[in-house]
């Protein structure tokens, strides 16, 4: 046998039979399915899942803007934990100016956060 | 030999025989059958402190997983089992309807305690509904206040062996196999005074002479 | 008569201290009216029933620090008295066929039921209670307005709906009065003597046949 097969024939053989693998099972199933489980639908089952509950109103509506407000102060909070965290396993190694570094981030945190307590963002209306 | 057989009539003698020599043989139903029986998913929720004994028949004491119901689905749409735990309110009785409803086929229901299959000792109460089977087909019931762990999994068990008999053809195939077997029950509404109607005909009748009750319309 | 319940720092109270609180009530609203009502049980809570005018400004002077300094109200349940029928028989001479015979005549007068709704107080700060307050509405059947403590008690908000909800008290005043535990559109109120539950159960026996009892009465 003289002929060559390129590496390239061998791999589109493997393409064909992956394919078919993946799909096969896919295309059995849905054979299966047609033939021996019948589609049984209905208007609740097809209704949208509220944990029971008849479902109303639409999804699209509007959030009330303290939300974002919320959000933000949250963030505040959220960005302070990840540097404090660092900061207080390394507190017994920082030099003078690190430490005044981080008391002044942390400061501005805080001034944000007296800001946002004396505009009234922190109460629920 | 019946190498495919759907109605699971392979010949245990052969099959054994077979088996002893290294040849595995089996039939369509058999596999079918031990896929689903060993992955169903029950829905995770609960109604009561039966919940509770059904939350430790999850963990690694009891350890449901051994039966392939480890993953309790929060979302009916993924569930395969309905395990009704615990007293059912008649404010509840139309979500846990609507919940069973929105199942996919195949569903089973194990009906577990004393509340869930008749009311229990609620049962004359004005606001208990006297079992879940007065709306929903129901395969396996359970009695006890609360029943322990190992009945569930004596119920669970019980749920595979139904399964494990279910053939794929003939008359007596199940629901979920057959297109004019209804998927969906009618939820009942609330009343004035109950809910209505207050059991469904085609899935509860009561015992006979034994009830003065006819659902009204 | 001083009732102690033997732990420390918690205090019933007995008749006489149930009767200083009544003329302390009195003495700072003198137009209210205040029943004290003896309960002859070991328990001996006494309890006072204070007319459904009165109930509020009662409540207010309960809970104000200057007050009695009740600031909490752990309880709220119902009661449901229903009517009570007297009958009385009469003689009464009456001309009939020109004789003159004597015809007894009974006559039967409705005394109506009430609603009572009984409110268990205790104060955090001295310790101590609890003081139960009563107030009843009018005729059970017609006039069930009560005026709501929630206002001065949150904690009386969920259980005033309950006490609505399962009795049919209907507090005047209230922020939220929904049913709790039915459903809205429900008729009845369960827990009233005269409810009729509905015909949904099958028979089975119980130790007194009272569920067949009814079967029966309801058939025939």
């Amino acid at each position: 046998m003289n002929g060559q097969y390129s590496a390239l024939q061998f791999l589109s053989v493997f393409l064909v039979i992956a394919t078919l693998f993946a799909i096969g099972p896919l295309i059995a199933a849905k054979l299966w399915a047609s033939y021996f489980s019948p589609q049984k639908t209905g208007p609740i089952k097809n209704a949208a899942y509220e944990c029971g509950v008849e479902a109303t109103g639409d999804a699209w509506q509007q959030f009330r803007s303290e939300y974002y407000l919320y959000a933000i102060v949250f963030l505040i909070f959220d960005v302070e934990t990840v540097f404090l965290m660092p900061f207080a396993v390394a507190f017994g190694k920082l030099t003078i100016g690190a430490f005044l570094a981080i008391a002044v981030f942390v400061l501005l945190l805080v001034e944000g956060l007296v800001w946002a307590w004396a505009k009234g963002v922190l109460e629920w209306k | 030999m019946e190498m495919m057989s759907t109605n699971g009539s392979t010949d245990e003698g052969l099959k054994s025989e077979l088996g002893r020599q290294g040849i595995v043989v089996s039939s369509f139903n058999e596999i079918y059958n031990w896929g689903r029986r060993n992955s169903v998913w029950p829905m995770q929720f609960g109604l009561a402190c039966c919940a509770i004994e059904m939350i430790a028949t999850t963990m690694s004491r009891f350890d449901l997983a051994r039966f392939g119901a480890e993953v309790f689905r929060p979302s009916p749409r993924q569930a395969d089992l309905m395990i009704v735990s615990g007293t059912v309110t008649k404010k509840m009785a139309p979500q846990v309807v609507r919940l069973y409803n929105q199942m996919a086929e195949p569903k089973y229901v194990i009906a577990m305690g004393a509340c869930a299959i008749s009311g229990g000792p609620f049962k004359q109460g004005y606001n208990v509904l006297k079992g879940i089977d007065r709306y929903i087909p129901v395969d396996v019931h359970i009695p006890g206040c609360p029943p322990r762990p190992e009945a569930l999994i004596h119920a669970f068990m019980t749920l595979q062996r139904q399964i494990d008999a279910q053939v794929l053809t003939g008359v007596a195939r199940p629901r979920h196999l057959n297109a004019s077997a209804p998927s969906e029950f009618p939820i009942p509404e609330f009343g004035d005074h109950d809910l209505l109607p207050s059991h469904n005909r085609e899935v509860w009748k009561a015992p006979p002479g034994r009830s003065a009750g006819e659902p009204s319309e | 008569m001083e009732g102690t319940t033997g732990s420390i720092g918690r205090r019933t109270f007995g008749m006489t201290n149930v009767q200083a609180i009544r003329e302390q009530i009195l003495a700072a609203l003198p137009k209210s009216n205040i029943e004290l009502v003896e309960n002859d049980s070991p328990c001996g809570q006494h309890s006072l029933l204070v007319e459904a005018k009165d109930l509020l400004g009662v409540a207010r002077f309960a809970k104000s620090p200057t007050g009695l300094g009740f600031d909490y109200c752990s309880n709220v349940t119902g009661v449901d008295v229903v009517d009570r029928i007297e009958t009385s028989r009469r003689k009464e001479k009456r001309i009939v066929d020109g004789e003159e015979t004597e015809i007894e005549r009974v006559e039967e007068t409705r005394i109506p039921g009430w609603l009572e709704v009984v409110y268990h107080l205790y104060s955090m700060r001295d310790r101590k209670g609890p003081l139960i307050l009563r107030a009843r509405t009018g005729d059970r059947l017609e006039d069930v307005a009560l005026p709501s403590l929630t206002p001065v008690w949150r904690s009386c908000e969920l259980q005033e709906r309950e006490v609505y909800d399962l009795y049919g008290v209907v507090f005047t005043g209230h922020p939220d009065l929904r049913r709790l535990l039915m459903w809205d559109d429900f008729k009845d109120h369960p827990m009233r003597k005269d409810y009729v539950e509905p015909d949904d159960y099958d028979y089975e026996p119980t130790p007194h046949n009272a569920v067949l009892d009814r079967l029966q009465a309801r058939k025939g």
